[in-house]
């Protein structure tokens, strides 16, 4: 259901589809992640969610409601999305420092980690994004990113406690652990 | 009230206060290992308050270097912060903390003068963060609506948007006083009177705006909220959300709390009564924050002990010495070795809470945790269910209402 009310976040979403369309897939990643970070730079420092001590979790998804809702009345996941997630996934696998992507389970956690690492860095923390659960519907898909649960010493079965109760974790250390 | 007893309490409420800051300056909501090991700027605040009632002004001067240090970029004290001052908020927008900031600035700042304000007033301090004073105005400011002159918040004391989304009572009487505050700490230090006229002006219309439209003569109280869901909406009549709160809540007494309006005021008399009349417990007695049938009473139903000191003081300041009794003298009845809890239930309350959030599926980790200490708490062989204690904030409102008590009747 589209109101006037309601349309600013499926108007971004439909935004990526159509920057995907226009400019590519590349080019819509940099775009995401800037306005993750310009966003950052406006709230200030700082963390967003529960915490057990360095570990940062969203008990849930900000949002897969949005998200949920315009992939129903879209009819299904737009390949767009997709074509923007293996883009940062290929950085990813292509990268000295592999433990600085996102582990993205949707399109939006692009820009969710781009925020969160920006205001992690103005607090003069690093961020790793160990692991994420997707929001969807009847998926129990989960994407980590096995080099920062490495990186941050965890293992995948700590990780997946944390996801039991929580839809996206991240380990907060201070900036100088490279 | 026991007056012995009502002394250790004080006097314990000092060392709490003192041993729940950290040397960061930040004061803890709840202790380290219990519920709030955080800094909430709401709590913060008034646990300064607390300290400069019992001329601990080191500290809260510390505490307020704390928090104008961990301002956000645009002028915002938001919901938490840790222990080194990174955000930590998980909730939106809580505008009566960036109100109160600026009042308990304005608090100390009158303290450190005194009798002799002219010669002691602490000037440097007030001059080294007047830009953190200006921003955290501005902030306030870019939240008001200019249709009705009200502050708009999503959260407010309770934290609760069901009830406090719009213009909420206790959230514009936070931020209306910290402007005046911000006004009166500016003339102190020759800052731009063009300024100082200008937010003197909209905390006025602000005043104004509290006093009548969110007072009802023909309830004779203040009300808890005008529901606006877009603080921008124009005309507000047609916003989603366009409706008010007529329940009776503690906070109904905030304007008089943060000093816009005396406690002599019939305005205020009437609302103390209505308060009264709905929300002391006649089962435990203490004072309820507002209505069982809102059913967000994590832990069960039940008095609280800080708005219980916060109308125990309404009660002092009107000479009427049998209610402050009967409210602080409860205070100090149900302290358990000295300590305050955030609020007190009975078992069969906290059991019927549980159910209900039980059934409903909307209990999580840390509501979970609370439940197990409640049962194992001491308080439960009496058929009481103690929650969260101690909590800073009660031990803060309580220290400033013994004070107030023992200088009015003593």
């Amino acid at each position: 259901m589209i109101r006037l009310e309601n349309m600013l976040p499926k108007a971004l979403l439909t935004g990526v589809l159509k920057m995907v369309d226009l400019d590519g897939p590349e080019k819509t990643l940099k775009w995401l992640e800037g306005i993750g970070k310009d966003l950052a730079e406006i709230e200030g420092a700082g963390f967003e969610g529960a915490r057990d001590n360095n570990i940062l979790y969203l008990p849930i998804c900000p949002f897969g409601g949005e998200l949920i809702e315009f992939i129903e009345i879209y009819g299904g996941q737009p390949a767009q999305f997709k074509q923007v997630i293996e883009v940062s996934d290929n950085k990813r696998d292509n990268s000295d420092n592999p433990w600085d992507f996102p582990a993205l389970s949707n399109i939006l956690g692009v820009l969710h980690y781009s925020y969160v690492k920006r205001r992690a860095e103005m607090a003069g923390f690093k961020i790793f994004n160990l692991g994420c659960r997707s929001p969807m519907k009847d998926s129990d898909y989960i994407a980590y990113n096995e080099q920062a649960i490495e990186k941050v010493n965890m293992t995948k079965e700590e990780v997946d406690k944390y996801l039991e109760k929580a839809y996206c974790v991240f380990k907060i250390e201070p900036d100088n652990t490279e | 009230m026991n007056r012995m007893e009502a002394h250790k309490l004080y006097e314990n409420s000092v060392k709490i206060l003192k041993e729940n800051q950290h040397e960061n300056g930040g004061f803890y909501a709840s202790p380290p290992g219990t519920r709030y090991p955080f800094i909430y700027p709401r709590d913060h605040s008034i646990a300064i308050l607390g300290a400069i009632s019992a001329d601990l002004m080191d500290q809260a001067r510390l505490g307020l270097e704390f928090i104008l240090n961990a301002q956000k970029p645009l002028g915002e004290f938001s919901q938490r912060y840790d222990i080194d001052g990174n955000d930590a908020s998980y909730k939106d927008l809580q505008i009566d903390g960036t109100g109160l900031v600026l009042y308990t600035l304005g608090k100390y700042f009158e303290a450190t003068g005194g009798s002799f304000f002219e010669e002691m007033a602490d000037r440097d301090f007030v001059l080294k963060y007047w830009s953190t004073i200006r921003n955290a105005v501005e902030f306030i400011l870019m939240n008001k609506n200019e249709e009705v002159d009200l502050i708009h918040t999503i959260n407010s004391i309770h934290e609760y948007p069901a009830y406090e989304h719009g213009f909420e009572i206790y959230a514009n009487s936070a931020c209306c006083a910290g402007v005046f505050s911000a006004v009166e700490m500016g003339k102190a230090i020759g800052a731009d009177n063009n300024e100082l006229d200008r937010w003197k002006n909209e905390a006025e219309k602000v005043k104004n705006a509290i006093l009548t439209r969110m007072y009802s003569p023909r309830r004779r109280s203040f009300i808890k909220c005008i529901r606006v869901k877009d603080k921008n909406s124009k005309p507000i009549a047609y916003d989603a959300f366009a409706s008010s709160v007529i329940d009776v809540d503690a906070a109904e007494y905030a304007p008089a709390y943060f000093e816009l309006i005396s406690d002599h005021d019939m305005k205020t008399q009437a609302t103390v009564k209505r308060i009264h009349r709905h929300l002391w417990d006649d089962e435990i007695g203490g004072l309820n924050r507002y209505p069982e049938h809102w059913n967000r009473n994590n832990g069960g139903y039940g008095p609280w002990c800080h708005f219980t000191c916060e109308l125990a003081n309404h009660f002092i300041e009107n000479n009427a010495q049998d209610l402050a009794e009967k409210y602080l003298g409860w205070v100090v009845d149900m302290a358990h070795n000295y300590q305050l809890p955030e609020h007190i239930s009975t078992i069969q309350r906290f059991e019927l809470w549980v159910e209900d959030y039980t059934n409903a599926e909307i209990l999580r980790d840390s509501k979970i945790k609370m439940i197990e200490q409640t049962r194992n708490h001491p308080k439960w062989q009496d058929g009481l269910a103690y929650i969260t204690i101690p909590l800073i904030w009660p031990h803060a409102e309580y220290i400033r209402a013994y004070n107030n008590y023992m200088s009015k009747f003593e």
